[in-house]
């Protein structure tokens, strides 16, 4: 059973004349242990996508099914417990909190009530095999941008989530930095991780591409996917009846 | 919130300007309607060729009238009755009142003018009428105010009647009071002298002087304005730091809009007018609305207040005031905002269109190093670091609660002492629970009544000092030792043993600057002079603290007649039913009261004040504590949002701001409870009555419903801030800068 299932997922964002349908039907599946990296031009409707998956916001049309549960049936409430419980976020800004050490950054969602129990340990364990002990007491300002990145991505995998999702992963860091952070996205065991980015190198560390243009997701040889591209000659069959 | 937060600090300026200028004011404004005189003297009947021959020979005078002050009238309307009224039958010349309402008596028969606050208790209209014994139905007139004494029912009700009505064409053959005006008020002390050597023949005389009347009211409204005009400076300077956050915070989020327009050549004047109007067009309307609420909301209390005290409302003279009020309530927040968008204007727009923070943020106050292990309630402790980011708005947010946390205190412990006057004999150092008009006789059997530990008859007579004039002075003796019936608290020396001995107030040793070992003469106001050794100094609110224990046998000895009007005072045994007591004494007994009777309107007009100050006093609480707590979640939309997006719910939000609260609060609450207890409580006991040692330290009750207020506040907070969040996209808030 795949980690994640979205079935013609539409959104359409703005208003008046400025409205514009984002996401046009959008189907996708991740696997556990899967890397997938999607690509678009900026304002193509990644994040938007990514928004989606994680239950940050709510599709026009589709449905989005997570660890089993449909996200899209969820109260706002449900949903905070679905992402704490199943999706850690990587962000390009890093979205560390000034205020807390690397260390009590890493914890904070364990922290958080409805979390599992093992945080603690597990946070500790990641602080140590992503190599960051020596710099876990400091605050962000002090740290680069890659060690940030890398304690974002602890922070990210401390609850153990089946899903995690990276908008611009490398957006802010240089080449090397950015390296760093890829591999160790790509060493995720176990867990599906979709990554979308407008870098071309993020698509060398991932199991499949998938392009996101005019609202679809295209696959690397530039046609639909299989599900896609018979989702999308059902929705042309009922529009022309 | 900004909108309230300006209205709440322009409710409390103009409730602090009311009541200043209403009480701090008010007293000139009468004294000047009314033409008061510089000395009121009044006198037992004399004949008035003889009255007038001896003001004739004092120096200085300008003006004066004599006229008759009948006391002890009976006047009665329907439903309404008095035996203790006065009626002043005026002649030609001056008056020393004002007419406020109607015309002044014409000299024609049947005419009364009646004072303001005795018409307003009654509910007495012009063209009425009221039934004065040995006058018959007088036709009311017009209404008076004069502000040489307090107004019924805190004092006698006061009637003025013509001359020519009461006696035809002739004048009033005797008189007992006199009306003069100096040419020179400064020469006032000489006068006083003069009066005294010349009034030889005089019986009872008093001096009432105008600067008296006006110390002493200057006195008791000095409290009340300075409590107002502080909490309206602490509800202005939280306003306005909340604003200027509120403001900078503003300005934050629209970085990149000022750099386009800087970009595409707007001005920075341009730019900076925008904001400002802006501002303004929230603060002219919230400006508009707290003024009236505070209007609203002191002037009606402050005009009654006002109506006790003789005294007129200010009316349109608050105008200019009041708007003045409302342009410092409109321009601080409109400054708030121009100054950080001034700020921000001069900047290069490069750096605005890449969303550079206004100043140094949180990236730059973050403290280097190893912070401490984050403890089990993680996010408590992170709003708690969230509050303290600015360390500044911390500092200052947690002062203005705690200076709100010790007014409310003192609030409650004034309320505390106003009801301990008005029905705790021990208030006035009274141990006797009951009075009886029995004759001394009577004691030895009242004792042996079931219950009544002891009993003893306490003579009282008015007096005045024979030094320093115009101090009238309450004299209370008892056979034997005083304190087994009153003891109020020794300042210095001790207590009076021999036969020569007194005990004086504070107020009376203040006033003629006794002290144990000096001398008291004293005038009784029958004539006999007592002159008696100082043995202590006592605390007492009897009479504003002129007061004398005295022994019985000196004051009796002295004027016998005194046994006349002597009542029994009962103590009973602890535990001992008063009702039981009483109804064995039968229908003489009397409970003895506070200070004040109960139901007095000037406690009531405080308590009404008081409640109302405490009122807004608690929403300028509420108020910071929501505004800080929404500014810490609009300055940190990015962090509350990477929260929600792992996974933070309701509870998870509510917890992260009960920490800011309490960062805030806490303090708050040590700061408020130590300000009142060791500060304001003090101070306010000692502006209060110099003459008496007042508790205005909270209670611990009082100290616990406060925190409890402070908590609810707190929870509130909470809520409608978190409530705020819920509506929010985490993905806007992903996004903030």
């Amino acid at each position: 059973m795949p980690v994640l299932e979205a079935r013609g997922i539409a959104k359409t964002l703005g208003a008046g004349r400025a409205q514009r349908r984002i996401l046009d039907g959008v189907d996708l599946e991740v696997q556990a242990g899967e890397v997938v990296a999607v690509l678009g031009r900026s304002g193509s409707g990644k994040s938007t996508l990514l928004h989606l998956l994680g239950g940050l916001d709510s599709p026009d049309a589709g449905r989005i099914v997570l660890a089993g549960q449909e996200l899209t049936a969820q109260t706002p409430r449900a949903l905070a417990k679905m992402r704490l419980r199943h999706v850690g976020f990587v962000f390009q800004s890093f979205h560390l909190i000034e205020e807390l050490s690397g260390e009590e950054n890493v914890l904070l969602p364990a922290r958080l009530p409805g979390a599992g129990r093992d945080g603690e340990r597990r946070a500790r364990r990641l602080i140590s095999e992503l190599g960051l002990s020596e710099i876990a007491g400091r605050r962000p300002h002090e740290l680069s941008g890659g060690e940030q990145q890398r304690l974002a991505i602890a922070r990210a995998l401390v609850n153990d989530p089946e899903l995690v999702l990276a908008d611009e992963p490398t957006g802010n860091l240089d080449r090397e930095n950015g390296a760093t952070v890829l591999a160790l996205l790509r060493n995720l065991r176990r867990r599906a991780v979709v990554i979308v980015t407008h870098e071309p190198e993020a698509a060398a560390i991932a199991d499949r591409v998938l392009h996101l243009q005019d609202g679809r997701l295209l696959a690397d040889d530039g046609r639909l996917s299989a599900e896609g591209a018979r989702l999308r000659t059902a929705r042309v069959l009922r529009e022309s009846a | 919130m900004t909108g309230l937060g300006i209205a709440l600090a322009a409710a409390m300026l103009v409730a602090a300007l009311v009541v200043s200028d209403s009480l701090g004011l008010g007293f000139d404004r009468a004294a000047h309607a009314a033409h008061l005189p510089d000395v009121i003297v009044r006198f037992d009947l004399q004949d008035t060729a003889r009255v007038r021959e001896r003001i004739a020979a004092l120096p200085d005078v300008a003006a004066y009238t004599v006229r008759q002050e009948v006391t002890g009238a009976g006047f009665e309307t329907a439903g309404n009755f008095a035996d203790n009224g006065a009626v002043e039958i005026v002649g030609r010349g001056r008056r020393g009142y004002a007419i406020v309402g109607g015309r002044d008596v014409s000299g024609r028969p049947g005419e009364v003018v009646v004072e303001r606050g005795l018409a307003a208790a009654w509910g007495l209209k012009l063209g009425g009428t009221l039934d004065i014994d040995g006058l018959g139905d007088e036709r009311i007139v017009g209404f008076s105010e004069s502000p040489d004494n307090v107004s019924y029912p805190l004092a006698v009700p006061r009637v003025y009647v013509s001359e020519a009505a009461v006696y035809g064409a002739g004048r009033a053959p005797r008189v007992n009071l006199a009306d003069i005006w100096l040419r020179d008020p400064r020469n006032l002390d000489e006068v006083l002298v003069q009066a005294r050597s010349t009034s030889y023949g005089l019986r009872g005389v008093r001096f009432v002087t105008r600067s008296g009347v006006r110390v002493l009211l200057d006195q008791a409204a000095g409290i009340v304005i300075d409590l107002l005009v502080a909490l309206s400076l602490i509800a202005l300077a939280t306003a306005a730091a909340m604003l200027a956050a509120s403001a900078r915070a503003e300005v934050q989020r629209r970085l990149r809009g000022i750099g386009v327009r800087r970009a595409v050549g707007a001005s920075r004047g341009y730019l900076v007018s925008v904001q400002a109007l802006e501002a303004a067009f929230v603060a002219a309307p919230a400006a508009t609305i707290g003024a009236l609420g505070g209007l609203l909301a002191t002037y009606g209390p402050t005009t009654r207040l006002l109506v006790l005290l003789n005294e007129p409302a200010p009316g349109s003279a608050l105008a200019p005031a009041l708007a003045g009020a409302w342009l410092g309530a409109v321009a601080i927040p409109v400054l708030a905002a121009a100054w950080p968008a001034w700020r921000a204007a001069g900047r290069p727009p490069v750096a605005l269109l890449r969303g550079a923070e206004l100043s140094g943020g949180a990236r730059g106050r973050a403290r280097s190093g190893r912070g401490p292990a984050i403890p089990r309630a993680g996010l408590t402790v992170l709003g708690a670091r969230l509050a303290g980011a600015h360390r500044v708005r911390l500092v200052a947010t947690a002062a203005t609660l705690g200076f709100s946390t010790a007014f409310v205190l003192l609030m409650l412990a004034l309320a505390s002492a106003l009801s301990s006057l008005e029905t705790d004999p021990g208030a006035l150092g009274r141990r006797y629970q009951l009075t009886a008009n029995l004759p001394a006789s009577a004691a030895a059997h009242v004792r042996s009544i079931a219950g009544v530990q002891a009993a003893a008859p306490r003579y009282e007579a008015g007096a005045v000092d024979s030094f320093s004039l115009g101090e009238t002075i309450d004299v209370i003796a008892y056979p034997g030792d005083h304190t087994i019936f009153e003891a109020p608290p020794l300042v210095s020396g001790a207590r009076l043993h021999g036969a020569h001995e007194a005990e004086v107030g504070l107020g009376l040793a203040q006033a003629l600057g006794l002290t144990p070992g000096s001398t008291l003469a004293i005038e009784l106001a029958s004539g006999p002079e007592l002159r008696l050794r100082v043995a202590g100094v006592v605390s007492s609110l009897d009479h504003d603290g002129r007061i004398a224990y005295v022994p019985a046998q000196a004051m009796l000895a002295a004027d016998p007649g005194t046994a006349d009007g002597a009542q029994l005072a009962v103590r009973l045994k602890p535990g001992a039913s008063a009702s039981a007591v009483s109804a064995a004494l039968g229908p003489s007994a009397t409970p003895a009261t506070g200070a004040v009777g109960r139901g007095v309107p000037l406690v009531a007009v405080l308590r009404s004040i008081l409640r109302a100050v405490a009122i807004v006093d608690g929403l300028v609480c509420l108020y910071a504590l929501i505004q800080a707590c929404a500014l810490i979640v609009q300055e940190r939309r990015r962090t509350v949002s990477v929260l929600r997006a792992f996974g933070a719910g309701p509870s998870a939000v509510r917890r992260l701001l009960s920490g800011a609260v309490i960062a805030l609060v806490a303090p708050a609450a040590l700061l408020g409870i130590l300000l009142e207890r060791a500060l304001l409580g003090p101070a306010l006991a000692h502006l209060a009555a110099s003459y008496v040692t007042l508790s205005l330290g909270a209670s611990g009750t009082e100290i616990a419903v406060v925190l409890a207020g402070l908590v609810l506040a707190g929870a509130v907070a909470v809520a409608w801030v978190a409530r705020q969040i819920a509506r929010e996209s985490v993905i806007a808030g992903l996004g903030a800068s």
